[in-house]
């Protein structure tokens, strides 16, 4: 097998993957970063003529006599490049004023707006929605511009325009598609691709078979090459970067100078903030403009460099990655894998379609929800890079170092932490305890009844018994909740016939309780029932006959053969119905929804509680892996106890 | 089979009794559906109890029974409400979920129950205890995922990726405890014969294990069409609801239609519960015949 040559070969197509792989991912990196950055260049100057024009609107305290129809035509003429751009008024649903090409004859502005542009007055009030919505939470959560793709591919956007810090209607633009398009190069990709295996195969042949040597040798070609690459692309988008700001800046001085005689042809002079007009889609000034309309030198320099610290993480991981396949291929393990792969090909075969579904939609977002519970992501900072919001594991001490539970209230009286961890725990080990045993009991007790020979009508009883594991649960559990109804629900009917008081089940802890646990209890028998079912047909009567013959009562038989013989069946239904019970979701969301208070809330429920009605995301994640550790714990000892999967 | 004199076999009467008490708790809230959804009416409570009502009337109120029964619920939820629509796009997503997760789980369950291959082991266990991931979780991820990266949210297809893939484990699971049972005898002289391994799988295993097949497709078709916390995540649009999110509709925020809920139930339950007496001969021979051997 190990031939002169396998060695410095190994290594060498070792290092051609690895600089594939990371230079071809840095290729991808840099091109989209561009794409991107072409994208937003469209986007920010598009913002800037829209504010600018907003600021002009708005600053007219009470519309020209002839309306704002002027002020829009002359905008259009002092400015060439201009696109068409709508003023719409939410007060008396009008449209003041109108460049578009369509917006003429007997549809010129101003006139009220007809039926087919209700969607334009939709926005109106979605902006005005916006607005109300951000400056009530104190914080930027709902975009106040809206950017849109037009059909066309170009870009349309609409801003709300303000009088006395109230919104009364908006500017509308729609720019033409771009046709510019950026490529990186592709000769310096290809070259920093090439050149380690190059120089690779030439000093390969003065160390010799030494593979220490080798592969060190392979790891520094890779990590140059792509630091080269790496400080090419940093500069390649400084470069990008510079452009892209001295345009915004050219179009604020551009709308600087034309603003004053835009408003002089509806005869008004106002002050306007060139500075406040490059922002972002929450109407936050980026700050990269001064009021001369001249660049910030200084922040632009910082944002350039975090940026250029952002890029070099990336680079840091794809370089990590192609280091490891080197080390991979280099060492003799991608050998030893194909050998394994093609030995048992059919069975990967057999196997792949399955495992690449798992792998992308069961197994990665696992590892991504951990992620995330490093995390303290909540709903606003869904788009930050996780790096960014990383707590490690403050979220896990937060969960597991509480033990408030409990505490003395003024008269005494134990007063329960609903929210605290281990009070949840504890509910759901009741839960889980209580519904196991009343499912597992009744199933087999009706199981038995239903095995014994002879008896008549047994096919009805079982399909009838069977119909709650038939029904949809999400549906038995809704009219459950409908039956415990306080006022309307027929058991507090017949409660009341038996003279008794009709009782308010979901605002005591028990009472709450029980409703879930008579509701899952009817669930999840029938499932115990047909597995007992089934084994107990499986037992040959020749073996109670011949028990009968030695003389073994009922309950002899019953402990020696039936109980002995139904194990085997049931053990690995009863592990099953524990961890779905466990995380029994339906029931305990759609019956009691945690009431009162959260204090029968279960752990799966109160961690969907975290995450969609707090939207605290990281910390919900956090919540789902202690509980997924619990049953982790609980299968392995479990398995350990009945050795279920020794055999496998 | 009655047995000797001294055995104390319980009364006939006697378990008929305790089975007609179990089986009138049991049908009891499906007659409640039942019900609501011939009343004609939306609210929860069908009978108007006066004041101070008597026993008769209490008595009137928990009895099941619609005043005047009638169809108007299931008139108006089919043509007023778009729940029609909603069934459709359920039946596309189930059958396809079946179809798609039945194949995977068949060709994965028999790859874990005859070859012996590296990772077996541990592909096996990291199935099983997939089963254990919080589906809360996951969630999220998900989202991403499926409406982000792969451009897939309010889509039949991404609901059908996710659920076929979802129900894998249980699947694997369950065909590869019944492919255990099937004796190896019978491919080895198919082998012999000079039949080519997809011949096998396809022309002996798969007929013999038709009742664990059975058992993973109903299993796997029950699981789109009842699944409702991820459809309701990944689908925003009103017309690719699938029904139980329609239905969570009708009942969730601050509608009260129970008279829709209900109607809508008892389609979406007829199906699956027919489907579910028709395999039940498989069902209980399914889910045993993988463990009972021990």
């Amino acid at each position: 097998m190990k031939g002169p040559l396998i060695q410095r070969v190994r290594f060498g197509v070792g290092l051609a993957v690895g600089s594939a792989l990371a230079i071809g991912l840095a290729f991808a990196l840099l091109a989209a970063e561009r794409r991107q950055a072409l994208q937003a260049r469209d986007e920010r100057i598009a913002v800037v003529r829209v504010r600018a024009l907003t600021e002009a609107v708005g600053g007219l305290a009470v519309p020209s006599e002839n309306g704002l129809q002027p002020l829009l035509i002359a905008w259009k003429a002092r400015l060439p490049g201009s696109p068409p751009a709508r003023v719409v008024a939410t007060q008396g649903i009008r449209l003041e004023a109108s460049t578009f090409p369509q917006d003429v004859g007997d549809k010129a502005a101003p006139r009220r707006l007809e039926r087919e542009e209700k969607p334009l007055f939709d926005q109106a009030a979605r902006l005005h929605a916006a607005v109300e919505t951000n400056r009530s939470e104190g914080a930027p959560r709902v975009e106040e511009i809206e950017v849109t793709k037009t059909p066309s591919g170009g870009l349309g956007l609409a801003s709300p325009v303000e009088r006395d810090g109230a919104v009364v209607g908006m500017v509308q633009v729609e720019t033409p598609a771009s046709v510019r398009r950026i490529r990186p190069n592709a000769a310096v990709a290809l070259l920093c691709f090439a050149a380690p295996v190059a120089l690779f195969l030439l000093f390969s042949r003065v160390v010799g078979e030494r593979r220490w040597i080798l592969g060190l040798l392979a790891a520094v070609l890779l990590a140059g090459a792509l630091a080269f690459y790496a400080r090419h692309s940093q500069r390649v988008l400084e470069t990008d970067r510079r452009e892209l700001e001295t345009a915004v800046a050219e179009e604020t001085r551009a709308q600087t100078a034309a603003l004053p005689s835009v408003l002089s042809a509806v005869s008004v002079s106002a002050p306007i903030h060139p500075e406040t007009w490059d922002s972002d889609l929450f109407r936050r000034p980026r700050s990269l403009v001064r009021a001369d309309g001249r660049l910030d030198e200084e922040r632009l320099r910082r944002e350039i460099d975090s940026r250029a610290a952002e890029a070099r993480k990336a680079i840091a991981g794809v370089g990590a990655l192609a280091m490891a396949l080197l080390a991979f291929v280099g060492f003799g393990g991608a050998a030893r894998l194909g050998v394994t792969l093609r030995k048992n090909r059919e069975a990967y075969a057999y196997i792949t379609p399955a495992m690449l579904g798992m792998i992308v939609l069961v197994f990665f977002p696992f590892l991504y929800g951990i992620a995330i519970s490093f995390t303290d992501q909540t709903i606003y900072t869904t788009s930050k890079p996780l790096s960014e919001i990383w707590v490690g594991l403050t979220n896990y001490a937060q969960i597991l170092g509480d033990f408030h539970i409990a505490r003395r209230a003024a008269d005494g009286a134990l007063v329960f932490n609903y929210l605290n961890f281990y009070w949840t725990f504890l509910f759901t080990v009741v839960w889980t305890v209580c519904n196991v045993t009343i499912g597992v009991s009744v199933g087999l007790v009706l199981a038995l009844i239903l095995n014994t020979p002879g008896l008549a009508l047994r096919p009805l009883y079982r399909v009838l018994l069977i119909l709650p594991w038939a029904v949809p649960n999400y549906i038995t559990a809704l009219i459950w909740r409908g039956m415990f109804h306080q006022q309307f629900g027929v058991i507090n009917q017949m409660i009341q016939i038996f003279g008794g008081q009709p009782i308010s089940w979901f605002q005591k802890p028990f009472t709450s309780f029980i409703t879930a646990l008579a509701t899952n209890g009817w669930l999840s028998f029938p499932f115990m029932m047909v597995i007992s079912l089934g084994a107990l047909q499986s037992i040959p009567e020749e073996i109670y006959e011949a028990a009968r013959v030695e003389g073994a009562t009922r309950w002899q038989q019953f402990r020696a053969i039936t109980l002995p013989s139904l194990k085997p069946a049931l053990i690995p239904a009863i592990i099953i119905s524990v961890v779905w019970t466990f995380n029994m979701f339906n029931i305990i969301y759609l019956v009691t929804a945690g009431e009162p208070a959260g204090s029968t809330e279960i752990l799966i429920t109160q961690a969907y509680k975290f995450a969609f009605q707090k939207y605290r995301y990281g910390y919900a994640a956090a919540y789902s892996v202690v509980i997924f550790l619990i049953l982790l714990i609980y299968g392995t000892i479990q398995n350990r106890a009945t050795k279920a999967t020794e055999a496998i | 089979m009655a047995g000797s004199k001294r055995e104390e076999h319980l009364p006939h009467w006697l378990l008929h009794a305790v089975l007609i008490v179990m089986t009138l708790v049991t049908v009891y809230p499906i007659l409640w559906v039942l019900t609501i959804a011939f009343s004609g009416k939306q609210s929860l409570a069908l009978v108007d109890l006066p004041a101070t009502p008597t026993t008769a009337d209490r008595l009137r109120a928990v009895v099941p029974w619609p005043g005047h029964p009638n169809m108007a619920n299931f008139v108006s939820v089919m043509k007023d409400q778009p729940f029609a629509r909603w069934l459709v796009n359920s039946a596309i997503v189930a059958l396809a979920t079946t179809a798609l997760g039945v194949f995977l789980a068949c060709t994965a369950g028999y790859a874990f129950s005859r070859f012996r291959f590296p990772g077996r082991r541990a592909g096996l266990m990291s199935f099983l205890v997939s089963q254990m991931f919080p589906g809360v979780l996951t969630l999220i991820p998900l989202y991403i995922i499926v409406v982000k990266w792969l451009g897939l949210g309010s889509t039949r297809t991404g609901l059908v990726l996710v659920y076929a893939t979802t129900s894998i484990p249980f699947c694997v699971w369950m065909l590869k405890g019944y492919f255990d049972t099937i004796p190896k005898d019978l491919e080895e002289a198919a082998l012999i014969d000079g039949a080519s391994a997809p011949t096998i799988f396809l022309r002996i295993v798969l007929p013999l294990a038709k009742p664990a097949i059975a058992v993973t497709a109903l299993f796997s078709f029950m699981w789109g069409w009842n699944e409702f916390i991820l459809a309701a995540t990944l689908i925003d649009k009103e017309d690719m609801y699938t029904a139980p999110v329609g239905l969570g509709f009708f009942v969730g925020g601050f509608s009260q239609q129970w008279g829709y809920f209900a109607a809508g139930a008892i389609i979406v339950s007829i199906p699956v519960v027919a489907l579910f007496f028709y395999l039940q001969r498989y069902l209980i021979s399914g889910l045993t015949a993988g463990s009972v051997k021990g």
